[in-house]
C-alpha cells in the first residue's frame, strides 16, 4: 500500500531547479534509500516529503492525502513522520528532555511520555546518559539522542538523511546495527539518504538513484546492482569498465558487440547495427597467465599497465586494444607474479557483461 | 589616595552598620532598575520573538535602528520624558512627574532598545538546525519559539543584565524626571552626585562603592550561570 | 544534573524578577494603596538646601501638617522653571528681578521674603590681587583690570550668577566681554558647593552666598575678602505657584508653608541655624518684610 506518493515533484533554490520531476511512490513497511553523489538533492527531497519545506512544483500526498501546501493537514502528517538530519543538532537540555520533546509538544501523557523515552533510549543503548546535557555527548551518541528522539514518538515514517556521514567506522557500525534492529523490529517505513551505495544495499529492499535532481533508477539493491539503467548510474553503483561498441552480430540473445575492433559477446536484447555499452563489474573479471584454461566466452591478452593495491586487494589495468580493469586479491597477485608490463590473459563470461544502450 | 581609603573604611562602616538610608537608597536603585528591566523585557521578549522570526519589509533597518539607539544618552530619554509628564506636557495629567514611576517610565525607554536588540541577536545566534528539527518533530510554531528562546536562554539573560547594568548606572532620567527627593526618588546615581556637589566625598566613594559591588555581583552571578 | 540546575536558576530568575516587578509597581503606586498622603512639592535654590536649612525644617513642618513634602534642589532658574510648568507648588528662590517677573507674568501669587544675609566675595588666604576692604564694584574692576588673580563663576542659572552679573554691570562692565576676557574668568557650570570646591583647588575668588560657603569653609581653603555693601544683599522669598494658572497646584499647602516660613517660631529657628555649629548665623530672619538695601 502507497503511503508517500509524489507527482512531478519539483524545487529550486535561487531560482536554480535542485529537484526535478520526481514521481515516487513510497509503500508502508519499507526501506527504500535515496542514493546519489553530494548534491544530487536527496537532503531537498527528504525535506519536502518530511512537509518541512513547501514545494516549487507538483504535488505530494501522505496516506492518500494532498499535503502539498501549507495549512490543514500538514502538521497532523508531520507528526506521524520523523526525520534525523544529516548533521543532527540536540538541544541544550539533558537527553531525556531532548527525547521528550515531540511527546511533549503532542501533549502525550506523562507515564506515556516517560514509558516511550525509556524505551527509545533503551533501543539505541544510549539509557545510561539520559541525564547528561545532550551538548556534551560524541558525534556517535548524539546521532543515537537524535535517532532515539525521532522514535520516541512512534512514527509511520522515519527520514534519515546521511545517517553516518559524519561517524567513525566504529560509529557506523553500531548506528548501523541500530538502524536495522529498528527495521526489523518497528515494521516502520524508513526512507534514507546515503551516498554510500553498500550501505544502501545493505539496509534497504528499494534503492532509488538520485543525480542532478532527478531521480534515474528505482529497483531492488541486486537490480540496480546489475542494471544499471544509463552509464551515470552503472558508474555511480561501481561499473568501472564501461565499453562503447556497436553490435555486429545476433545468435538468440547472444550478440557480438564490436569494441575498438575487438569483439566482445554478451547477452543483450539488442539488435544488429545498435550502438551499445557494455558495464563489465571489475570483480567479474578473472585473470590468468596463459589463455588455455578459461571456460569464459570472453578472453582477451592484454599487458599489464597499472597496479594500485587497494586494502587487501590489488586493482589491475590491463591494456587488451581497450581498457579493462580487473580486482584481484593480494595474494594471487603474488603468487601469479604480476607486475606492469607483463603480459596477462583477462576474461570474463557473456553473462558477465550488462548491455545498455548508447548515448554519445 | 587618604580621600579613597576613607572613603572605602567609610564604605565598610556603612554597610556594617546598616546605615538605613544608605540601605533605602541602594535598595530604591535596584528596585526601580529591576521594574525597568523587567517590564521591558516582558514586552520585548515576545516582540523579539516576533521581530526574528517573521520576515517583512524594513526588517534591517528597524534593527539596526534598535543598535542605534542602544547609546542613546540618558539626558536625550530624561528630557523627552520630562517634556512628556511635566504639567505642562501633554501627559502632565497622570501626576507622574517627580515620581518613581516617572523614573521607570524613562528606563523602560532607556533600556528596552538594548534588551530587545540583544535578544534579537540572541535569537539569531540560535543554529538554524534547532527550528527545522523542532518542525520535524511536530512543533507548532509557538512550540518553536519557545524552545528557540529557551536555546538562546543566557545570551537572553545576558541582554538582561546589560539592560540592568545601563538602568542601575544612569543619572540623567533619574535626576530629571525623578529630582532626587530624599526618601522618595534618591538613587545612589543622584546620591553620588549630590553628595559629590556638597563635597562629601567620602559619602560619594561609599555610595560610589556599593554601586560598583551591585554590578560586580550581578555579573558575577550571570557568568557563574553561562559557565554551566 | 547540570542542565537541570540552570533550567532551575533560570526559573527561579525570571520569577524573581517577575515578582519585583510587581513589588516595583505597587510600591511605585504606594501612594495609591496605603493611606494617601498629601504631597507638597518644593523647588529650592540649592543654598537653601546644601546648607542643610530644608533638612531641618522639613520634618518639623511634615510633622505640623502631615504632609510628604518632596524637596527638588536646583538653581533658582531652574526652581522658577518647575513652577512656570506647574511641577512643584512652591519655590523658595533668591533673584528678585526673576521673581518680579515671575509673578507678573501670572505664574506666582506673591513674594514673601523669609531670610536674608549677605554674598561674599571669598578667595585665597593671601589674597593675590589684593581686594581686601574694598567695596564688591571696586573689587570685581581691580580684578577685571589687574589679571592678578583668577575667578570662578557659578555660570548656571542660579540667584547667584544672576547676582554676580549685576555687580559686573554696576562696575561699568558689559557682561558679555567677561565672559571673552580670558583665562583668569572661568564658568563652572555647577552649584554653589562644587564651584566653591573648585575655586579653592585653583586658588581663585568667586561670589557666594554666606550660608553655603559656611557650610563648606572646612573643606576649602577659601577666607571672606569682600562681605559689605547693599548690592552683596541676598533675600530669599516663596512663591505659591498661582492656582489659576495651574489648577492642580497645592496651593492650600503652599500657603501653609509660607505662613509657616514667616510664623516667630519658625522664624526664630532660621535665625539661630547654623549658631552652634558656625559661631555665626547663617541666614537672618525677615519675616515677611523685605529688608532695604
Amino acid at each position: 500500500m502507497t503511503l508517500i506518493q509524489t507527482t512531478n515533484l519539483g524545487h529550486k533554490y535561487r531560482e536554480r531547479y535542485v529537484l526535478k520531476n520526481v514521481n515516487l511512490n513510497i509503500n508502508q513497511g519499507e526501506v527504500f534509500a535515496l542514493i546519489g553523489p553530494t548534491g544530487s538533492g536527496k537532503t531537498t527531497l527528504l525535506k519536502l516529503l518530511d512537509l518541512l519545506e513547501i514545494p516549487a512544483s507538483g504535488r505530494i500526498y501522505f496516506d492518500g492525502v494532498d499535503v502539498t501546501h501549507s495549512g490543514g493537514p500538514r502538521l497532523e502528517a508531520r507528526r506521524r513522520m520523523s526525520f534525523v538530519l544529516q548533521k543532527p543538532i540536540v538541544f541544550n537540555m539533558s537527553v531525556y528532555d531532548n527525547v521528550a520533546c515531540g511527546l511533549r509538544w503532542r501533549h502525550e501523557p506523562k507515564d506515556i511520555v516517560r514509558q516511550r523515552i525509556e524505551s527509545a533510549l533503551e533501543l539505541v543503548a544510549i539509557a545510561e546518559y539520559k541525564n547528561r546535557n545532550a551538548r556534551s555527548l560524541s558525534g556517535g551518541e548524539t546521532q543515537r539522542v537524535a535517532i532515539a528522539r525521532a522514535l520516541a514518538t512512534k512514527p509511520e515514517v522515519l527520514f534519515l538523511d546521511e545517517p553516518t556521514a559524519n561517524l567513525d567506522p566504529v560509529a557506523t557500525s553500531k548506528i548501523e546495527e541500530v538502524l536495522a534492529h529498528i527495521i526489523k523490529e518497528q515494521k516502520t517505513t524508513v526512507v534514507m539518504a546515503t551516498h554510500d551505495m553498500s550501505q544502501g544495499q545493505r539496509l534497504a529492499r528499494r534503492i532509488g538513484v538520485m543525480m542532478n535532481g532527478e531521480i534515474l533508477q528505482v529497483g531492488s539493491p541486486s537490480n540496480i546492482f546489475s542494471s544499471p539503467k544509463s552509464r551515470e548510474v552503472a558508474e555511480f553503483v561501481g561499473v568501472e569498465n564501461i565499453l562503447g561498441g556497436v553490435i555486429i552480430a545476433k545468435d538468440n540473445n547472444l550478440v557480438t558487440i564490436e569494441v575498438n575492433g575487438s569483439t566482445i559477446q554478451a547477452i543483450s536484447d539488442f539488435i544488429v547495427g545498435d550502438m551499445v555499452q557494455a558495464l563489465i563489474r571489475p570483480e567479474d573479471i578473472t585473470f590468468a597467465l596463459s589463455k588455455d584454461i578459461s571456460s569464459a566466452r570472453n578472453t582477451f591478452e592484454g599487458k599489464i599497465s597499472r597496479i594500485t593495491p587497494v586494502g587487501p586487494l590489488v586493482r589491475i589495468e590491463v591494456d587488451c586494444g581497450f581498457p579493462l580493469l580487473g580486482v584481484v586479491t593480494k595474494r594471487s597477485a603474488e603468487e601469479l607474479g604480476f607486475s606492469v608490463g607483463k603480459k596477462v590473459c583477462a576474461s570474463f563470461k557473456a553473462t558477465a557483461i550488462h548491455v545498455i544502450k548508447r548515448w554519445n | 589616595m587618604t580621600e579613597l581609603w576613607q572613603g572605602l573604611v567609610r564604605a565598610i562602616e556603612l554597610l556594617i552598620s546598616l546605615d538605613p538610608e544608605v540601605f533605602e537608597i541602594a535598595g530604591r536603585s535596584l528596585l526601580i532598575s529591576v521594574t525597568s528591566c523587567s517590564i521591558s523585557a516582558l514586552f520585548s521578549l515576545p516582540l523579539g520573538g516576533l521581530i526574528h522570526f517573521y520576515h517583512f519589509p524594513g526588517k534591517r533597518f528597524l534593527i539596526s535602528t534598535i543598535q542605534t539607539l542602544f547609546s542613546i544618552p540618558t539626558v536625550a530619554v530624561g528630557l523627552f520624558v520630562f517634556v512628556l509628564f511635566s504639567q505642562a506636557g501633554p501627559l502632565g495629567g497622570l501626576n507622574l512627574m517627580f515620581t518613581p514611576v516617572a523614573m521607570v517610565i524613562g528606563q523602560v525607554i532607556l533600556v528596552t532598545p538594548i534588551i530587545l536588540g540583544l535578544i534579537i541577536s540572541a535569537l539569531s545566534g540560535v543554529d538554524k538546525a534547532v527550528p527545522e528539527t523542532a518542525i520535524s518533530l511536530g512543533a507548532t510554531g509557538f512550540q518553536v519559539a519557545i524552545l528557540t528562546l529557551r536555546e538562546a536562554r543566557y545570551a537572553v539573560l545576558t541582554a538582561l543584565v546589560m539592560g540592568f547594568g545601563r538602568a542601575i548606572s544612569e543619572i540623567g532620567i533619574a535626576l530629571m524626571v525623578g529630582g532626587n527627593i530624599k526618601g522618595f526618588t534618591r538613587t545612589l546615581t543622584t546620591a553620588i552626585s549630590l553628595e559629590t556637589q556638597k563635597g562629601d566625598i567620602e559619602l560619594s566613594i561609599a555610595l560610589g562603592i556599593i554601586l560598583i559591588s551591585i554590578a560586580l555581583v550581578i555579573n558575577l552571578a550571570l557568568s557563574r550561570i553561562q559557565q554551566r | 544534573m547540570k542542565s537541570r540546575l540552570t533550567v532551575y536558576t533560570f526559573s527561579i530568575l525570571a520569577t524573581l524578577s517577575l515578582l519585583s516587578a510587581a513589588l516595583g509597581c505597587s510600591s511605585a503606586e504606594g501612594a495609591e494603596l496605603q493611606p494617601p498622603k498629601e504631597r507638597l512639592k518644593v523647588a529650592t535654590t540649592t543654598s537653601l538646601y546644601e546648607s542643610g536649612l530644608w533638612g531641618y525644617l522639613e520634618p518639623i513642618f511634615e510633622e505640623k501638617y502631615g504632609v510628604e513634602v518632596d524637596i527638588l534642589c536646583a538653581g533658582t532658574g531652574i526652581a522658577l522653571e518647575y513652577g512656570r510648568r506647574g511641577d512643584v507648588d512652591i519655590i523658595t528662590v533668591h533673584s528678585k528681578a526673576g521673581e518680579e517677573k515671575f509673578i507678573s507674568e501670572g505664574y506666582g501669587v506673591e513674594r514673601v521674603a523669609f531670610a536674608y544675609n549677605y554674598f561674599l566675595i571669598v578667595g585665597p588666604e593671601d589674597d593675590p590681587a589684593g581686594l581686601k576692604e574694598m567695596s564688591a564694584e571696586d573689587a570685581f574692576k581691580k580684578l577685571a583690570e589687574s589679571k592678578s588673580g583668577a575667578f570662578v563663576s557659578r555660570g548656571d542659572d542660579s540667584g547667584t550668577y544672576v547676582r554676580e552679573k549685576a555687580i559686573w554691570r554696576s562696575a561699568g562692565y558689559d557682561y558679555e566681554e567677561i565672559t571673552k576676557a580670558g583665562n583668569w574668568y572661568i564658568e563652572a557650570g555647577r552649584g554653589m558647593g562644587p564651584t566653591l570646591l573648585m575655586a579653592s583647588e585653583l586658588k581663585a575668588y568667586t561670589l557666594t552666598d554666606v550660608g553655603t560657603y559656611l557650610t563648606y569653609k572646612v573643606k576649602t581653603e577659601l577666607v571672606p575678602i569682600v562681605d559689605k555693601g547693599s548690592i552683596l544683599l541676598n533675600v530669599y522669598s516663596a512663591i505659591a505657584v498661582n492656582p489659576e494658572r495651574n489648577p492642580k497646584t497645592n496651593y492650600e499647602m503652599a500657603n501653609n508653608l509660607v505662613n509657616f516660613l514667616t510664623s516667630p517660631e519658625i522664624q526664630e529657628l532660621i535665625g539661630n541655624y547654623g549658631k552652634k555649629e558656625y559661631g555665626i548665623s547663617l541666614f537672618n530672619p525677615c519675616a515677611g518684610a523685605e529688608p532695604e538695601e
